[in-house]
C-alpha cells in the first residue's frame, strides 16, 4: 500500500503561521523521537529474531514483542489508527483507498484494513471495499 | 507575528521525576492561538527529550551534581546505598513545610551530613532557574519578552495555601540569589564543587533576591488547557491526577471569569503509580516460579522496575505487556492485575475517594443551579483503563447532571501548526502549559514578591 501524505484539514493556516511556533516544532519532534527511538530499536531486534528462528514458539513471542514495541513507538510519535476493521463508513478518497479499483466511486465502504494518521495528516489511507447498499 | 515586547506568562511545573516549563502570551485566554504556546527546552542533554529536566540533586564526595548527571552518579553508587534527592514536589506539598525543610537529609543523600533539606531544595531550584533562564535566552520570541513567572503545585493539603506559597516564594528568592552568585556553572555536567556551594549558599539564604511568583493549582492548570478556546465549558471540573506518589482528586468551579477550587472535593490517596508498580512486579515474581531464590527475585524486581514505565504503558494501552529476561519471555496482563487483591483494594479506595469528591461537586453544581460537570485525568496514570472508567462514574442523585469526560490531550494540541509534534508529548507538558495559559483570575495566589530577610524558621534542624 503506497504511503500517502494528505491532510484531512486544510493546511493553509499552518503555512501562514510557522514563525510563531518557530524552532519549538523541531524540538517537539526531537522529543517525540527521543521517546520512540528505543522502542524502534527493540522492534528491529525482535523482527530479526522472528525472521531467523525455526521455533514457532520463539517466533510467536518475537512477533508479540515486535507488535508491542511498534505500538509503543507509534504512540510516542503520535500515530493513531484510522478506521476500525469491518466498520461501515461513507467513502472519502482523502481517507480511504479502494482495495479493488472501481469505475464509479462507491457511496459506502467497509474498512478492510485500518490506516494510520498523525495529527491531521493521513500517513496511510484505510484500505476499503465497496459496501453493498440498498438499491445498489 | 507576535511582538517580542508583548507580555508573556511562564509557568514551571516541578514534577516528581521531571521539571517542565512553558510560556504563553498573557492575553492567551481571551485571544487563543494554539501556535503561540511555547514549551521551554530546559534540558541541554544530547538525544534526550529537551523539554524534561530531571528533578535530582546528588551530593558527591566533593561536588554537587544536578539533573541527569546526578541520576547517573547515584546509579553508579547504588551499591553503596547512595541516592539522589528527587521528590521536591512531595516535600514542597507538605503542610508542615518549614519543619520538613529544616530536617537534615539522610546519610544516603548527604554523607557529609551538612545539608538540611532546605539547602538541597534551594540548590535544585537554582538549577531549575538557571535552566529556565538559558531556555528563555535561547528562545527568539521570549528572549526580550516581558515575562511573569508562576509555578504549578497540587492543592495544598493543609489548606494554608497563602502561608505555604510564601514559603515557596522565599525558597525561590534564595535560589535566585544562589544562581546569580554561581552563574551558569550550575548547569555543567560536573555540577559545582562542595566548597563553591558552602561558600555561596549561606549568603544566598541570608540575602534572598526579590522574585515575583504566582501560584496555580495543578487542577486549575488542567482546567485551563482543557477549556481554553472552547465556546462553552461546564461550570465544574473534576481532575484526577495519578502521579508517582499520590493520586490527587480536585475539583474547581467556575463563577463568572473566576475559578475556585472546592476544598470539600479535594481527596488525596497515598496509593498511586508507585503502588501499581509494586503490584505488577509482585504479580510477575509470584507467577514466575523459576525466580525462586532471593537473588533471582531481586534481579527480576530490578529489571521490572527499570522497565516499568514501558510495561504500564503497554498494559494500559493494549491490556498486556511482554518483556524478555535472559532466555525467558515474561507476560503480564491487565486482567491479571485487575484480579490482584491489593489492586482490587486500591481500586475500591479510588472509587470511594472519587465518589466522595463527585458528591461534593454535585452539591455545588445543584446549589449554583448548574448542570455540567467535566472530568479529566492528568499525570502518568491518565490513560489507565481504571482511571478512564472512573471518569464515567455518576454520583447518586445526579440524574439531571451532565457528566462529560474530556480527553487528556485537548483538540487544540493537534493544531496543524505543530505538525503532529505536540500531541505525543503533551501529557508530560500539560500542567506547565495549562499553568501558563490560565488567566490571573484562576490563580491560587497572584504574583507576589518574596519578603526580605532570611526564610529560616526557628525550628531546630533534626535528623530523620
Amino acid at each position: 500500500m503506497p504511503p500517502a501524505r494528505k491532510s484531512v484539514k486544510k493546511r493553509s493556516a499552518s503555512r501562514a503561521a510557522p514563525p510563531r511556533v518557530g524552532p519549538a516544532v523541531d524540538a517537539l519532534a526531537q522529543a517525540a523521537w527521543a521517546e520512540a527511538d528505543v522502542a524502534l530499536a527493540e522492534a528491529l531486534v525482535e523482527c530479526d529474531i522472528a525472521l531467523s528462528t525455526k521455533s514457532d514458539t520463539v517466533r510467536r513471542e518475537a512477533l508479540g514483542l515486535l507488535q508491542q514495541a511498534l505500538g509503543r513507538a507509534a504512540r510516542r510519535r503520535g500515530l493513531a489508527r484510522l478506521g476500525r476493521p469491518r466498520a461501515l463508513e461513507d467513502y472519502d478518497p482523502a481517507l480511504h483507498e479502494l482495495a479493488v479499483s472501481a469505475k464509479r466511486a462507491p457511496r459506502r465502504v467497509r474498512i478492510a484494513q485500518a490506516g494510520v494518521t498523525r495529527g491531521s495528516d493521513v500517513l496511510v489511507k484505510a484500505r476499503v471495499k465497496a459496501a453493498r447498499t440498498k438499491g445498489s | 507575528m507576535m511582538s517580542p515586547a508583548e507580555a508573556w506568562t511562564l509557568c514551571v511545573d516541578f514534577g516528581t521525576a521531571f521539571s517542565k516549563a512553558a510560556a504563553a502570551p498573557r492575553a492567551a485566554w481571551s485571544r487563543f492561538h494554539p501556535e503561540d504556546v511555547r514549551p521551554l527546552m530546559l534540558s541541554g542533554e544530547e538525544g534526550a527529550n529537551p523539554f524534561l529536566l530531571d528533578s535530582a540533586v546528588f551530593v558527591d564526595d566533593d561536588r554537587i551534581l544536578f539533573g541527569r548527571a546526578a541520576l547517573l552518579r547515584a546509579d553508579a553508587l547504588a551499591h553503596k546505598r547512595r541516592q539522589a534527592l528527587r521528590s521536591f514536589k512531595t516535600l514542597l506539598s507538605l503542610s508542615d513545610l518549614d519543619r520538613a525543610l529544616n530536617t537534615g537529609a539522610p546519610a544516603s543523600i548527604d554523607p557529609h551530613r551538612v545539608f538540611p533539606m532546605r539547602d538541597l531544595v534551594v540548590l535544585y531550584l537554582a538549577y531549575l532557574l538557571a535552566a529556565t533562564e538559558r531556555a528563555v535566552r535561547a528562545d527568539p520570541v521570549l528572549a526580550d519578552a516581558d515575562l511573569e513567572h508562576r509555578y504549578a503545585a497540587p492543592a495544598w493539603r493543609g489548606g494554608d495555601s497563602g502561608g505555604l506559597h510564601d514559603s515557596v516564594v522565599r525558597l525561590f528568592g534564595e535560589a535566585e540569589a544562589f544562581r546569580a552568585a554561581t552563574g551558569e556553572k550550575i548547569l555543567s555536567p560536573q555540577g559545582l564543587s562542595l566548597k563553591a556551594v558552602t561558600d555561596a549558599l549561606p549568603r544566598a539564604l541570608s540575602q534572598p533576591r526579590s522574585v515575583r511568583l504566582g501560584l496555580v493549582f495543578e487542577a486549575t492548570a488542567a482546567a485551563a488547557y482543557t477549556s481554553i478556546g472552547l465556546e462553552e465549558s461546564a461550570s465544574h471540573m473534576v481532575v484526577v491526577d495519578m502521579g508517582a506518589g499520590t493520586t490527587d482528586i480536585a475539583a474547581i468551579a467556575r463563577s463568572g471569569g473566576r475559578m475556585e477550587e472546592l476544598p470539600e472535593a479535594r481527596v488525596t490517596l497515598k496509593q498511586a503509580g508507585d503502588f501499581i508498580d509494586r503490584v505488577v512486579a509482585n504479580l510477575v515474581i509470584e507467577r514466575n516460579a523459576w525466580a525462586r531464590d532471593a537473588e533471582q527475585q531481586t534481579i527480576l524486581w530490578r529489571l521490572l522496575m527499570s522497565r516499568m514505565r514501558d510495561i504500564k504503558e503497554s498494559l494500559f494501552a493494549d491490556g498486556k505487556a511482554m518483556l524478555r529476561h535472559e532466555n525467558r519471555t515474561i507476560n503480564v496482563s491487565m486482567r491479571d492485575v485487575a484480579k490482584d487483591r491489593d489492586f482490587r483494594e486500591f481500586e475500591k479506595n479510588l472509587q470511594h475517594a472519587y465518589d466522595v469528591s463527585m458528591e461534593a461537586v454535585r452539591d455545588s453544581a445543584i446549589q449554583r443551579k448548574r448542570r455540567g460537570i467535566q472530568t479529566i485525568a492528568v499525570g502518568g496514570g491518565a490513560n489507565a483503563p481504571f482511571i478512564q472508567a472512573l471518569l464515567q462514574r455518576k454520583p447518586p442523585r445526579s440524574r439531571k447532571l451532565i457528566i462529560e469526560s474530556r480527553p487528556a490531550t485537548p483538540e487544540w494540541a493537534h493544531a496543524p501548526a505543530f505538525r503532529g509534534n505536540l500531541a505525543p508529548v503533551f501529557p508530560q507538558l500539560s500542567i506547565a502549559i495549562g499553568g501558563a495559559l490560565a488567566p490571573d483570575t484562576m490563580l491560587a495566589a497572584r504574583p507576589a514578591t518574596n519578603p526580605a530577610g532570611s526564610g529560616r524558621s526557628d525550628i531546630p534542624a533534626a535528623r530523620d
